[in-house]
């Protein structure tokens, strides 16, 4: 049923834009394919309709990520998504009472033997083989009875692409799209993987992350590089600690602690799920409830505890790697809704984006200081974030020089209003941005997702849009003069180890 | 019961409690579901106009949003390109966009795209050109007339060559930090040849060697009105396409296009292994042999056995065996892929060093088999389901659609490709497989190129046979030239 609430809202909407001049367009095209349903464990579902092609896209989210962990299990949020790619009770296995038998011991063995390791040194290396050796014993056995990546297989049969998942800051995402007439086939096999998740070959997995961890890290100067400087921007919060987690957290997870972490984030009301495409609610909301409406309800996300102390002096770090130098500079500031958190994208904007941008004419292209200069607010939208400026220098130009051309704009940008024509453009691009999104069933999925999962509204996508619209030159300059500066600072150089005299 | 049995099973229980069972409330499979009900599908496809100067044009009208986008395709890559000049297609491609024309700056034609959130972006790949265009619908006119005046009358000023060719030897620098990128450079230059049109790469010496009058010759050889394919997809009438079109290209002379052929390519793959030393943590992998030509006889038997061996997500065999089986990699793909002349026959990867040896090993037994025993019921039916049921995703979107049927155009692709495509995968038997796998891969003839620290792996490669040792810090140096 079209609420009729929402049609004025929109009509006002549209009103708002138009009275700010002809660039800025009215957001009917998204409001208008948006249904919204919640079920009574709390799981919200959210369908827009486009019956283009044939097919549709899904994504759900958890708020969960890795600011939701601590030292000792960081990259568990990213672990346990992994592990949600290996079935149920049903899916995945030919006989899962004979694996569950085994899976238990594995439990055991595999957390006796994470125990024995941790010692480092003075581990007894016998005992540690031995404890190996058993559990590649009991995998072995176990295999005999798995159904290797039946969700997988599942899948593909149908027709689906794809098939992933992500785990951020934040969030932690899954996401599938499939023909148009496989809706029930999802809403089963996503059901499924929510309420009877087994978290079988863990140790396996586990392999696994370990290996992605030093492809997509530590074979990546510029990751290693947000690492170190993550780490010191934020001394007290957790988007200090990297998603994937550090090694040795990869290294000594448990699959109890899996577990436990599956019962207390995995639960339907801490879930939103974004169906995009050729979908009609009328007929879709009744197999949702079919499927998902039973889950249990679970426990409430414990209360977030740990603010970020105010930083009170800058911050530098050195990164030695044998690699060509990278820079980083960033700077405390709100998260959104804030008028300082739309000041930061519209002066990003300004400052970095396009071949117009004030950095990339000064510092790219009349001095060639660097070949790449970016700029946007990180790591996450949950909690109070980072300004942050990467740069890649030119040689033979030094992260130094870098730095000092970046805090040249930055001071200007303290003292002169930027021009009104600076402004427009970066409102005409950010409109037209938005439309582009809308131009996917995924792009339209990503946003409805953002703003519902972490921001707790799909409907505040607007709300972003109106802040930016009413950002003013004197909110650049306000947003430089407190933020900007020295005491919020920290900057990450990488450059190349110095060579032994 | 024997008594271990009954200690076994205290223990299981004991172990259980630990782990609360999962109370069994109706857990379900897709089997439980029956077939699904029919998806009613109509192919999406472009309308063809010809300009009054030759250029054909792909139309596909979207109402959707207010958007336009242009899509302009050229036969002139980098394949082309003067041996000695390596680099020059995209150097060309990037002063024609920045660098303006002969009435309008390049910095001017930035900030009144930019402004309007509008884009024109030229692209040098390896055998065509590519120019892609985007605006809002409203300023569909204005788009048209710098992109058409930046296609036809590039000014390519030698500021912003200096600039883009700067820019270009840092991202050579930079290539070398990424393990990965080296891998593959090091394979091309070894599968194809390093003076091979598909092998070279751009190096310091060959960018200095190209001057502005390089990027006018090469952009006179390949910008004419019948070596240009343009597409339009958006909310625009096919009136206002042709109207706009014509009077932005308006006077636009033929000219000749001169593109030599290629020399045709040559197997060079001996089972060689290359080894070059880089402190990272992963075996970084290529290997391989050359592939085939696309469009030939037997391309819908390899998509098939691609999907089977390395390109069906999880379910294929490399992701199986070495990354779901046994944790040694993050990621594997593989598979005799098509080419112009030929592309490889490959499988790349990062995999874990301690490992490598065995997961080497591992690979060469994943093809073996393929080459003697008929892959199962089950892999054949998931391949074929997959591509066939999938085949929708290919008309998502119509830019998309338009991208596709302009290029299988310019490839020389029959006008019913695809939609012959659904019953030529049908067709494919276990059979054709089976002799595909013999036909098209070489597991002794294959090169292999690995970039890591030889250190960490389980064997020493020279276990394997005779390695060749590439100095990567020599190969830096010979290539660097002195900074400007």
């Amino acid at each position: 049923m079209r609420n009729p609430r929402r049609i004025r809202q929109a009509a006002l909407v549209t009103a708002f834009f138009l009275a700010l001049g002809p660039a800025l367009l009215p957001a009917q095209s998204l409001e208008e394919k948006v249904t919204a349903h919640t079920l009574k464990n709390g799981l919200t579902v959210l369908f827009a309709e486009r019956h283009g092609a044939p097919v549709f896209s899904t994504l759900y989210g958890f708020k969960v990520g890795s600011v939701d962990e601590h030292p000792g299990i960081t990259g568990t949020a990213h672990l346990f998504e992994h592990m949600a790619f290996k079935g149920t009770p049903r899916i995945g296995t030919k006989d899962y009472g004979k694996e569950k038998v085994l899976m238990d011991r594995i439990a055991e063995v595999g957390r006796e033997w994470s125990l024995e390791l941790a010692k480092g040194d003075l581990a007894d290396k016998d005992k540690v083989a031995g404890l190996r050796a058993e559990l590649t014993r009991l995998e072995n056995e176990q295999s005999a009875f798995i159904v290797k990546d039946e969700i997988d297989l599942i899948y593909s049969n149908a027709g689906g692409v794809g098939l992933n998942a992500g785990t951020g800051t934040d969030q932690t995402m899954y996401m599938i799209s499939l023909p148009a007439n496989r809706f029930e086939l999802f809403c089963l096999m996503e059901s499924e993987r929510i309420r009877n998740a087994v978290l079988r070959e863990f140790y396996i997995e586990r392999s696994v992350v370990q290996e992605e961890r030093k492809q997509t890290t530590d074979a990546v100067p510029a990751r290693l590089l947000g690492e170190m400087f993550m780490g010191a921007a934020f001394i007290a919060h957790p988007y200090k600690n990297p998603v994937v987690g550090w090694a040795s957290d990869i290294d000594s997870v448990t699959l109890e602690e899996a577990q436990a972490f599956k019962r207390k984030y995995y639960t339907p009301n801490n879930c939103v799920l974004a169906i995009v495409g050729d979908v009609h609610p009328q007929k879709a909301i009744p197999v949702v409830e079919k499927y998902f409406g039973d889950i249990p309800r679970g426990p409430d996300p414990p209360v977030f505890r740990t603010v970020e102390p105010r930083q009170l002096g800058e911050r530098r770090v050195r990164f030695e790697f044998d690699a060509e130098p990278q820079l980083m500079m960033g700077f405390h500031k709100p998260t959104f809704p804030s008028k300082e958190d739309a000041a930061a994208a519209v002066l990003a904007y300004i400052l970095t984006t396009g071949r117009t941008s004030r950095m990339y004419k000064d510092i790219i292209q009349d001095r060639q200081l660097a070949v790449s200069v970016s700029a946007g607010s990180t790591p996450g939208v949950r909690f109070p974030n980072l300004f942050v400026f990467s740069a890649a220098p030119r040689s033979p130009h030094t992260p130094e020089e870098v730095e000092a051309a970046i805090l040249e704009h930055i001071e200007k940008v303290k003292t002169e209003p930027v021009t009104e024509r600076e402004l427009r453009k970066v409102k005409n691009n950010l409109d037209a941005q938005f439309i582009r999104s809308m131009s996917s069933n995924f792009g339209i999925a990503i946003q409805l997702i953002r703003y519902q999962l972490l921001s707790g509204d799909w409907k505040l996508f607007q709300k972003y849009r109106e802040l930016i619209a009413a950002v003013t030159a004197d909110d650049l300059m306000d947003f430089a003069k407190t933020y900007l500066t020295t005491e919020n600072r920290t900057v990450a150089y990488l450059v190349k180890k110095a060579k032994a005299s | 019961m024997k008594r271990n049995t009954i200690v076994k099973t205290a223990a299981a229980l004991a172990f259980a409690l630990l782990i609360p069972a999962r109370p069994a409330i109706g857990q379900k499979h897709p089997s439980d579901l029956g077939p699904p009900p029919p998806l009613s599908f109509k192919m999406p496809k472009p309308a063809w106009l010809t300009l009054a100067n030759g250029v054909r044009v792909a139309y596909m009208r979207d109402t959707e949003l207010p958007l336009v986008t242009v899509l302009g395709l050229l036969r002139g890559g980098s394949i082309f390109e003067p041996a000695d000049k390596s680099g020059l297609a995209q150097l060309t491609a990037t002063v024609l966009r920045t660098g303006g024309t002969k009435t309008r700056g390049g910095d001017a034609i930035n900030e009144e795209l930019e402004f309007i959130a509008a884009t024109v972006e030229a692209m040098g790949g390896a055998e065509f050109m590519t120019v892609i265009g985007s605006s809002l619908k409203k300023d569909f006119a204005k788009l048209m007339e710098i992109y058409a005046d930046l296609i036809m009358n590039p000014a390519f000023p030698r500021d912003k060559l200096d600039l883009a060719r700067n820019q270009s030897l840092e991202g050579i620098r930079r290539q070398w930090d990424q393990p990965s990128r080296v891998s593959s450079l090091l394979f091309n230059e070894r599968l194809y040849g390093p003076d091979s049109p598909y092998g070279r790469r751009p190096k310091p010496a060959t960018l200095e060697a190209i001057g502005r009058e390089d990027l006018v010759a090469f952009h006179k050889r390949i910008f004419s009105p019948d070596n240009l394919m343009l597409g339009v997809a958006g909310d625009v009438t096919a009136g206002e396409v042709k109207a706009i079109l014509e009077k932005a290209f308006k006077g636009w002379p033929k000219a000749k296009v001169d593109l030599a052929e290629p020399a045709p390519l040559e197997e060079r793959a001996d089972g060689t292994i290359y080894y070059a030393y880089k402190d990272t943590p992963q075996a970084n992998l290529y290997l391989g042999h050359l592939g085939v030509r696309r469009n030939n006889p037997d391309q819908y038997k390899l998509e098939v056995l691609n999907n089977i061996f390395g390109g069906g997500g999880f379910t294929a065999r490399l992701m199986k065996e070495l990354r779901s089986n046994r944790g040694l990699t993050y990621g594997i793909y593989g598979g005799v892929m098509e080419g112009r002349d030929r592309g490889p026959f490959m499988v790349a990867s990062q995999l874990k060093a301690a490992n490598f040896v065995e997961a080497l090993g591992l690979i060469k037994d994943i093809i073996r088999d393929l080459q003697t025993n008929p892959v199962s019921d089950e892999e054949i039916e998931t391949a074929k389901n997959s591509i066939i049921n999938s085949f929708v995703f290919n008309f998502e979107q119509n830019v998309q659609v338009m991208s596709r049927l302009m290029t299988l155009k310019l490839q020389g692709y029959a006008d019913n490709y695809l939609d012959a495509y659904i019953d030529n995968i049908r067709k494919v038997t276990k059979q054709d497989i089976l002799e595909a796998a013999k036909k098209y891969m070489d597991p002794a003839r294959t090169i292999v190129v690995v970039v890591g620290d030889e250190k960490r792996f389980d064997r020493p490669l020279s276990s394997l046979g005779p390695v060749k040792t590439i100095d990567l810090k020599a190969v830096m140096e010979a290539e660097r030239r002195p900074e400007r």
